[in-house]
């Protein structure tokens, strides 16, 4: 019988250690630069898996592409991340049975690509920005690639002589050829962007020329590979830390996705190998709920949760709160219950309210938004944590 | 809601068709830069498929409870059509003339055609579109970036091509499809009401041009502007496809006359006409009758007295007189708010709380809004 316990015991402690997930940052000597997919430096990166599911916060109004992510299931991808003194780099494979590229000639396609998104500030694991850009008042950094070609800067670099049309140029023959050439290297084929952002309407993009990413992505046996490459620390950012919360998104263009329409991580754990200090955010990352599930549903049911919020992918979808048919997949357990007890505290910057004017999920004072959502602060903490328990079971199903 | 609204409004029984106001438009703004399938002002027939195709049965708008309606973004081959061109260089060298590409589908593929059985009761009119520049505007609802705004000063609706992110839900959005992606910077673009030319006290390109004096151009409460006497004072003047939603800006002056109808002999119907009114109700909403009634009546008053403010303003004897368009007021407006009163965006929105001030302007200062692996 001791034996038997011993067993057990063992057993459990392996599954906790396995349950506590983090991507490795290993540390090197090479230059991360400009560091792609194709580079040997990977050969020393420690890969983890992590799991990616369909963002189904809001409903968008794109009729074919709700459809066609009606029911669309988690993905697995493969990370693995490296640093140096100045550098971090991160790589992400994913499986993507279509490559979608866009060429600048069509209206109605959209490219696959990757996101890495950071939290400004995360020392407070309790407090860390919402996974879905940010949060007022808790920033994120976003860095976005795509595979994109031939796409053009709106003002053409106030290069207007390029910007005519070649019927009205006074060019023929070859001169014609030479404009068009000319017109044509003014494109970018690297769609690299990064954004500073307090929720996804506020989404800025980084244009004070501080940016010092490096992004490349490419397509290979019925998957890709995205490499991101950035300094551990620049004015929006500091890395410099034992553990880092990191998110990853990746958009899958055959599906129509593009901007919520994605597949996301929840804030996972990234230890850079050699820093010492806290590691409570990689406790706070990996937690599961220890309440009763069972109990957390019916308490769910029974508080009303479902007048505002699609709960179950079979509930009735409501534009009030934001959808938690996935929240068990992007959510942590502390964010789940900062917004049971304080649903101010992250107002998930949903729809524009004029999109659905009789939902006033929130009220302003001032600049600052107030949930609709009472604060189940008088609930018993037992059930708080059922609740919560229960939320993190609520995630699709892996494909 | 903008403090004031600019408005437009089409007398359609004065439209010939002509496409000058397309033509207008096209040469000042979308011919080129990946605009060149656009246009921000097109002239369909109707009946008809319109543009892009079958424009009317893609979503967009509000429903009666105010929720924005799903949409589709319509296709550039099978919906908007690509645009074609010809091998002129290559005639001289014997080959024979071809176009660059298959036209298999463009804007007024069906010009003229409209319905009905020719001769007895065929029927079209022409509908002129441009952007509605609406009070609640689909696209603007849609934009999960903040990217579209409506200006207080005019209530023009614009895309701030700084935030836009190409994502297109605005064009689902849209249920008149007036909003356009442009695949080469891959940002969403659409009719900009030519506020450049408004704020020097000119009307838009498609007005000024519009032979058929069709279009009248002012702000709604200016009552001295014929925009508000049609639209306010006699109401003769409606929005286009009003059940959408989204309080259109452009107002129509519904056709009323229309040739009557003949009888299986040839022999004329007498007074019947051949626009079926349920078609105009559709269009323009069941005020589309008072509107009628109003514009017969003054019509009738014009032939025995010989005045009617109404059909004077309709005839527009002044080109002038079509446009109220108070240039100091934009000058006003701008200084007001220590603007420059050209800005091409809204500058509330790219002032990122964490982006330095002094280069949120970059972009529209040809500079090149530096971004790693971007192309300089």
């Amino acid at each position: 019988m001791k034996k038997l316990l011993n067993t057990l015991v063992s057993a459990s402690v392996i599954a906790t250690a396995a349950s506590a997930s983090y991507i490795t940052a290993v540390k090197v000597d090479e230059n991360l630069d400009k560091v792609s997919y194709s580079y040997d430096v990977w050969t020393q990166a420690k890969m983890t898996e992590v799991t990616l599911y369909p963002q189904t916060t809001i409903k968008f109004n794109d009729k074919m592409a709700n459809k066609m992510n009606e029911s669309s299931k988690a993905i697995k991808a493969e990370v693995g991340a490296v640093y140096n003194g100045s550098r971090i780099a991160f790589i992400v494979k994913w499986p993507d049975g279509t490559k979608n590229v866009t060429t600048g000639n069509c209206l109605d396609r959209y490219a696959d690509g990757f996101a890495f998104q950071f939290a400004s500030e995360y020392s407070d694991p309790k407090t860390l920005p919402y996974i879905g850009m940010g949060s007022d008042g808790r920033p994120v950094v976003v860095h976005l690639q795509k595979e994109a070609f031939g796409t053009y800067e709106p003002n053409g670099y106030g290069d207007v002589a390029h910007q005519v049309n070649p019927n009205q140029t006074a060019f023929f023959g070859k001169e014609l050829d030479k404009f068009n050439k000319k017109v044509k290297s003014l494109a970018t084929n690297d769609y690299e962007r990064s954004f500073v952002a307090e929720g996804f309407r506020s989404t800025t993009e980084i244009k004070d020329g501080s940016n010092a990413s490096y992004a490349r992505i490419g397509y290979e046996g019925k998957g890709w590979s995205g490499t991101l490459s950035r300094p551990l620390k620049d004015q929006y950012l500091d890395l410099n830390s034992a553990v880092i919360p990191v998110a990853i998104a990746v958009w899958d263009g055959g599906n129509l996705g593009r901007n919520g329409l994605k597949y996301l991580t929840s804030w996972t754990a990234v230890k850079l190998e050699g820093k010492s200090g806290s590691e409570a955010l990689l406790t706070a990352l990996n937690e599961k709920s220890k309440g009763d599930t069972a109990k957390g549903k019916e308490a769910v049911m029974n508080n009303g949760c479902t007048g505002c919020h699609q709960i179950e992918p079979t509930d009735p979808a409501t534009y009030m709160g934001p959808a938690l048919t996935n929240i068990g997949g992007y959510a942590t357990a502390d964010y789940l219950r900062e917004s049971l007890v304080n649903p101010s505290a992250v107002v998930v910057p949903g729809y524009n309210r004029n999109a659905h004017s009789s939902y006033m999920w929130y009220t302003l004072e001032g600049d600052k938004r107030v949930s609709t959502m009472p604060g189940f602060d008088y609930l018993e903490k037992s059930d708080i944590e059922d609740i919560v328990a229960y939320l993190q079971t609520l995630k699709a199903e892996v494909k | 809601m903008s403090k004031r609204q600019l408005a437009m409004v089409m007398d359609l029984n004065k439209c010939i068709g002509c496409q000058t106001c397309t033509v207008a438009c096209k040469t000042q703004w979308t011919n080129r830069n990946g605009r060149e399938y656009m246009y921000w002002n097109n002239v369909e027939t109707y009946p008809g498929t319109g543009y892009p195709r079958n424009w009317m049965e893609l979503g967009g708008g509000f429903d009666a409870a105010g929720d924005l309606q799903e949409g589709v973004i319509p296709n550039l081959e099978a919906d908007y059509g690509v645009p074609w061109d010809y091998n002129y260089d290559a005639l001289q060298g014997g080959a024979s003339f071809e176009p660059n590409v298959e036209p298999t589908w463009g804007p007024n593929w069906d010009e003229d055609e409209g319905t009905g059985s020719f001769p007895q009761d065929n029927y079209f009119f022409y509908l002129p579109r441009i952007c509605n520049h609406c009070t609640n505007p689909g696209c603007l609802s849609a934009c999960p970036r903040d990217a579209i705004f409506k200006r207080e000063q005019d209530g023009v609706v614009l895309v701030d091509l700084d935030r836009c992110q190409g994502y297109r839900y605005c064009i689902a959005g849209c249920p008149y499809k007036k909003i356009y992606f442009n695949p080469k910077i891959s940002k969403s673009e659409k009719c900009i009401l030519c506020f450049p030319r408004v704020e020097q006290g000119l009307p838009p390109a498609c007005a000024q041009q519009c032979v058929g004096r069709i279009r009248f151009v002012g702000f709604l409460d200016d009552e001295e502007s014929q925009v508000h006497k049609l639209v306010n004072k006699y109401k003769v003047a409606l929005g286009l496809r009003s059940d959408y939603g989204t309080q259109p800006n452009v107002y129509y002056v519904p056709p009323t006359e229309s040739p009557v109808k003949f009888d299986a002999d040839g022999k004329i119907i007498p007074d019947s006409g051949r626009l079926p009114i349920e078609e105009l109700e559709k269009l323009f909403g069941p005020e589309v009758h008072d509107a009628i009634k109003t514009l017969k009546a003054e019509m009738k008053k014009r032939k025995e007295t010989g005045e009617s403010e109404l059909m004077d303003i309709l005839i527009a004897y002044q080109h002038s007189d079509m446009f109220r368009l108070d240039n100091n007021y934009y000058q006003q407006v701008a200084h007001e708010n220590g603007q420059h009163p050209l800005a091409p965006v809204d500058t509330r929105y790219i002032a990122g709380k964490h982006t330095k001030p002094d280069n949120k302007m970059n972009f529209f200062h040809g500079g090149h809004g530096h971004t790693a692996g971007g192309h300089h």
